[in-house]
């Protein structure tokens, strides 16, 4: 017996393998589970890797920076373009998770509350202040301080400063006989006119955007409370608890009747190319429409396009709102964080801004003052850029809190209802100003 | 005593030998199924968002808030009706079409390819499709519609209710008929062809044929494919997501696309989690007796 028991015959080496094979596959299998990219610098000090995400709307200007980046510095630059409503995802994810794959975090600067507080973004205060390159004074006020700012630090440079403004078909005013609307009331009755008339034809007064994700129908509705209000908007709690806010509401049920159909199905995606094949007269739209308008590959209203201010209420003035603008910050686990504030620095700074409002589908706007002034700007873009320096330094901003993405769908949501018909333009804002106090606290 | 000492080495060793090969499974199990479980199960007690999991314990908080936001239970009831009728039109389509494509003797093999596009198509793309075919200006079933009443308003298939819920519906039928027909097809295949010959010379009809022996043989298959496609359908996202945001108002907004609002959208993963945990109640209650009736019949067939 114990000369079998020690012998070593293929069969018995077999049985006894068996146990440590299966043990060691599975040590692989977790093992091979708990594996992960690093991510960051190769790390080698000669090639260096900057690893940046971007929303996929920014994706032209990612490319811009990426390949002008690497030209300047040499450093290679990796763009990861995701979907805008996964941007935060991504960096709470990255930096909770200890994965580290991204240096530099491009973000909707409603997020900027929500990222810091998740420890998502680096405090850069220090850096902006001492830093003279950055020339943070040269940042267009009314976007600074939202874009960058949560409990008076900073944790972001603004790249991107989006607002809409109204673009009108000067063909469809002309045959209908009517004039630009400098209020919402006359938005509504100049809409019902084309409306009423062309129809028929397929034409349309006013193509609202109404569906159902924030940068539509938030959007659309904050156009109206910033020009509505008398007050600026809080962007901690911006006040539905008021007759501007219903109003604001109520402007969007007014225009829904003649708008293209139907509201709620129409977001920047379906109202853009309404608008350029001419079966829109007017839209709320964001300035880099007029480069769109005059690229005939795309659009049949070349020069056959106007552009104003929006409309505002009785006691407003000329304004807009910050729709979908992006900041950029830094990782707080950046692998080389030099490099990154080198990439974020040249991002923001006047040279690379001025670059990508003249460059066609980059879908930048000036965020300063030196560059929406500049003599390029006003060159490559003369009605559009005229539009942007009386809107942009008065432009609102939406909420900016921690809370701002629920505060966000919450509007959303509920606009929606409205234009459903299931809510009043009073009982919207009633609800949505008491799920933001109950998420207040 | 020796022998016996060796014989429990070796039962012993046997029993070991036999744990270390169930361990891959057994870990396997625990990562994909129990660990994510248990996580859902906490985190549904704790106040969490992505940036801060955990940060509080707030016990049955989430799922009270969930009977009291108007939204979720909504949602629960949303995916019943979509997925019982979705399921049961795939289903339902599915046997007609296996059962031609059984009695077609040629050209049955490149219509079977034909038949499996759009389920070869992802889901992402049949939404951008089919949104588009449904669209109100622009969409083709639209401007068919205005070459016979021009200047009519446009029908809003995906603006209006309950038109929005019945059009995800169809589409999403449209898109999983394949997999039904290539399953039942296949069930088919397996009857034995004596029953057939034997009703033949009996001198059934076709309807008599197929309600007294076809149906009935096949019956614990179809049971099978509905149960299958019952899961799929509760699991739908992809079309919800690209064709109606859940839109009008709230009219498509299915669980699972109520889930990923609450957790990928607003970041509120307790919350999101607790509506994970009374969607898996739905799903299991819809499920389980199916599931029943499908062993059972298994049994008896």
């Amino acid at each position: 017996m114990s000369v079998q028991r020690r012998s070593s015959s293929p069969a018995r080496l077999a049985r006894r393998a068996l146990p440590v094979i299966a043990l060691a596959s599975t040590m692989g299998l977790v093992l091979a589970g708990c594996a992960g990219d690093t991510g960051g610098s190769s790390g080698d000090g000669g090639d260096k890797t900057l690893k940046v995400l971007i929303a996929a709307p920014q994706e032209g200007a990612g490319k811009i920076l990426e390949a002008d980046f690497e030209a300047e510095t040499g450093v290679e630059v990796e763009v990861e373009v995701v979907p805008y409503d996964q941007i935060q995802t991504k960096a709470i994810l990255d930096a909770q998770s200890g994965t580290n794959n991204y240096d530099v975090i491009q973000y909707w600067y409603t997020s900027v509350g929500a990222l810091a507080d998740a420890d998502a973004l680096a405090d850069i205060t220090d850096w902006v202040k001492s830093d003279e390159d950055i020339d943070s004074s040269d940042f267009i006020d009314a976007i600074f301080a939202p874009y960058t700012q949560y409990e008076g630090a900073t944790y972001g440079l603004p790249i991107d400063g989006d607002t809409h403004v109204l673009f009108y078909n000067k063909a469809i005013f002309e045959r209908n006989g009517v004039e630009v609307p400098t209020t919402w009331d006359e938005y509504v009755e100049v809409s019902k006119k084309i409306t009423d008339a062309e129809k028929a034809n397929g034409v349309y007064g006013n193509a609202l955007l109404g569906s159902k994700s924030a940068f539509n129908i938030g959007s659309t509705f904050f156009n109206r409370l910033a020009t509505m209000s008398p007050d600026p908007i809080d962007p901690q709690m911006p006040q539905l608890d008021t007759e501007y806010a219903v109003a604001a509401a109520q402007s969007m049920l007014d225009a829904a009747p003649s708008a293209l159909p139907s509201p709620l199905e129409i977001g920047f995606e379906q109202a853009l190319p309404q608008f350029l094949s001419g079966s829109v007269g007017m839209i709320e739209f964001w300035t880099d429409l007029g480069v769109f308008a005059q690229d005939p590959e795309q659009s049949k209203i070349v020069d056959g396009w106007g552009v104003a201010p929006l409309p505002v209420g009785p006691e407003g003035k000329i304004s807009g709102a910050l729709n979908a603008g992006w900041a950029m910050g830094i990782s707080p686990n950046a692998s080389d964080e030099d490099l990154a504030k080198q990439f974020v620095a040249f991002a923001s700074s006047k040279e690379t801004n001025e670059k990508l409002i003249t460059t066609t589908g980059s879908g930048v706007d000036p965020t300063r003052t030196s560059t929406l002034e500049s003599p390029e700007y006003i060159e490559f873009a003369p009605e559009v850029s005229a539009v942007a320096a009386q809107v942009l330094p008065n432009a609102q901003s939406w909420p900016t809190s921690p809370k701002a993405p629920e505060m966000i769908q919450s509007l959303s949501d509920n606009l929606a209802l409205m234009l459903q018909g299931s809510l009043s333009a009073e009982q919207a804002m009633q609800q949505t100003w008491d799920s933001w106090q109950s998420l207040a606290g | 005593m020796s022998q016996h000492v060796a014989h429990r080495r070796v039962a012993r060793r046997a029993s070991w030998t036999g744990r270390a090969l169930l361990a891959p499974a057994v870990i396997a199990i625990v990562i994909i199924a129990i660990y994510p479980l248990g996580y859902i199960i906490a985190a549904s007690f704790s106040e969490s968002s992505l940036g801060r999991p955990f940060s509080e314990w707030v016990g049955f908080d989430n799922f009270a808030a969930m009977l009291g936001d108007g939204v979720t239970i909504p949602s629960l009831g949303r995916s019943l009706l979509f997925a019982i009728p979705s399921a049961l039109i795939a289903l339902i389509a599915g046997l007609a079409v296996a059962l031609s494509l059984d009695a077609a003797v040629k050209g049955g093999r490149v219509i079977r390819v034909l038949l499996l596009l759009p389920l070869m198509t992802p889901p992402v793309m049949a939404g951008v499709i089919w949104k588009l075919m449904l669209a109100p200006t622009g969409g083709l079933l639209n401007n068919i519609g205005q070459s016979f009443a021009p200047g009519s308003d446009p029908f809003l298939f995906l603006g209006s209710s309950p038109a929005a819920m019945l059009s995800v519906i169809v589409v999403d039928a449209w898109q999983w008929t394949p997999f039904c027909v290539l399953l039942v097809f296949a069930a088919l295949q397996t009857l034995p062809t004596e029953v057939y010959e034997a009703s033949q010379v009996d001198g059934a009809g076709v309807w008599q044929t197929f309600w007294r022996i076809t149906f009935p043989l096949v019956l614990p298959s179809l049971i099978t494919v509905l149960l299958l496609k019952l899961v799929v359908s509760f699991k739908v996202f992809d079309l919800v997501f690209i064709m109606t945001s859940g839109g009008p108002g709230f009219d498509t907004t299915v669980s699972s696309f109520e889930i990923y609002r609450t957790g990928l959208q607003t970041f509120d993963v307790g919350a999101a989690a607790a509506q994970t945990i009374a969607f898996l109640v739905l799903v299991t209650i819809v499920i389980l007796p199916l599931n029943a009736v499908r062993q059972r019949l298994h049994k008896e067939g």
